[in-house]
């Protein structure tokens, strides 16, 4: 996976050969974001990624489908692709950006 | 200190409860967390990092109950998110209420003048309202990134303790916090007539906009210690005395990650409140499947290394509290004498 990018918001790594998968899974989990999953019938499904279980018989993820009340839950074997195709809402540094905002308004004549 | 004495008796017998049935983990406190949405996104928080389809989401009463009655801790948090923007928080509190559970609401306090006015909660000695504020007016706005919170959090408060209800405070204390301001922020407090005062270190969230603020371990001995050195005797602190002390470096502890086991949307967390390792769909499944020894501070894990937050290390006060002649004399004389 070297050609993986500072953040993983668009990474397509391309289908998941067995042995790398539970690595792009364990990047999904930590993932911020919605991720698209191609599953082994060819269907794409799109979600929050928020769990996975990998020490039981058959290991599998847990997805918060965009539009969906209850989680699906998926096994590993059925997963073919995994995109990085949502907003990393935890990228950046907001509270950076809002202490350079606060000291310019305080900076600023009437602040 | 300042936990009532049904408060502390009900705590007490569970936790003599639990030793006298020699059961070596069991829960203290539920974190219960109906949803993730928040109406502040402050610097040090790690928790409400979600695309919106998850942030629109919340457990069901009915869902916050089940876990409340597996799980059978005495008392429960309702942290969040923002609680107060729970669109069925009261009928979720009379519930907890009827089950004698003791909650703290733990609350911005922007919404709470405006929910008291529309009655959505009726006061109750089980239930008190744990207002997040870290500090004075320009500690506070900063860390919450945002300008005039701290003045609507008093209002919130004056308006709580005007209709007779409990009103606690939560602070999270980071790098660069001033001590006298600090002590400063205790006075102010206890002018306003809270009940007490909760304090803790922040976590080092790894999912937290601000990453260079967390304490580490000796820094938070030397801050805590300049602090609480000679507490005034009109500081009230809502928790375990002992649990100060650790902040202070008189106590060696290990972190208790079962003690206040923490309930979500995604289920129960594992392992702790702070830590996002994977879920399980039951609590007996955490208790049971989690590899409890590779977390704590001795357990090399990095991630626990500088970790003294109370979601661990209370619960360890607690216990240490029953366990001991040392641990109760302690106890017994902080909370006589007033001195840490």
């Amino acid at each position: 996976m070297s050609d993986e990018p500072a953040s993983l918001e668009g990474w397509a790594p391309g289908p998941v050969d067995p042995s790398a998968l539970t690595e792009i899974v364990e990047r999904a989990f930590d993932y911020r974001g919605d991720v698209t999953l191609t599953l082994d019938d060819g269907r794409r499904i799109e979600g929050y990624l928020f769990n996975r279980d990998r020490d039981v018989v058959e290991p599998f993820v847990q997805v918060f489908l965009r539009g969906e009340p209850d989680p699906s839950t998926i096994p590993y074997a059925r997963i073919h692709e995994i995109r990085f195709t949502g907003k990393d809402t935890a990228a950046g540094n907001s509270y950076a950006a809002w202490r350079e905002r606060r000291q310019a308004a305080k900076a600023a004549p009437d602040g | 200190m300042s936990v009532p004495i049904s408060q502390m008796w009900t705590v007490a017998s569970y936790v003599l409860g639990q030793r006298l049935r020699g059961r070596k983990r069991y829960p203290l406190v539920l974190m219960l967390e109906p949803l993730f949405r928040c109406n502040l996104a402050c610097a040090g928080c790690g928790k409400i990092q979600y695309p919106a389809h998850v942030l629109r989401k919340h457990l069901t009463v009915e869902q916050c109950l089940a876990a409340v009655e597996e799980c059978g801790a005495p008392m429960v948090s309702i942290p969040g998110g923002e609680p107060l923007m729970y669109p069925e928080i009261g009928r979720l509190v009379r519930e907890l209420v009827a089950r004698r559970k003791y909650i703290y609401l733990c609350t911005n306090a922007i919404l709470l003048k405006q929910r008291l006015q529309e009655g959505v909660f009726t006061p109750s000695k089980y239930l008190s309202f744990s207002v997040h504020m870290d500090g004075l007016r320009e500690e506070h706005d900063e860390a919450v990134c945002r300008e005039g919170v701290y003045d609507q959090a008093v209002a919130g408060i004056r308006e709580a303790l005007a209709r007779g209800f409990r009103v606690t405070t939560n602070s999270t204390l980071f790098d660069g916090v001033n001590p006298v301001r600090m002590q400063m922020f205790f006075d102010e407090m206890m002018d306003l007539g809270v009940e007490g005062m909760m304090l803790s270190p922040g976590y080092s969230y790894s999912k937290a906009p601000d990453q260079e603020h967390f304490l580490r371990r000796q820094k938070t001995n030397e801050i805590f210690g300049k602090m609480l050195s000679s507490p005034k005797r009109r500081w009230k602190f809502n928790q375990s005395p002992l649990f100060l002390q650790f902040l202070m470096g008189k106590w060696d502890f290990e972190c208790t990650p079962w003690g206040m086991p923490a309930y979500n949307i995604f289920g129960w967390q594992r392992p702790c409140y702070l830590l996002q390792e994977g879920y399980t769909a039951s609590f007996k499944d955490l208790m049971e499947t989690t590899r409890w020894e590779r977390y704590g501070h001795r357990s090399g894990n990095e991630k626990c290394k500088d970790c003294m937050v109370h979601c661990g290390y209370e619960a360890t006060a607690v216990d240490t509290t029953f366990a001991s002649w040392k641990g109760l004399t302690a106890a017994a004389r902080a909370t006589l004498t007033g001195q840490l």
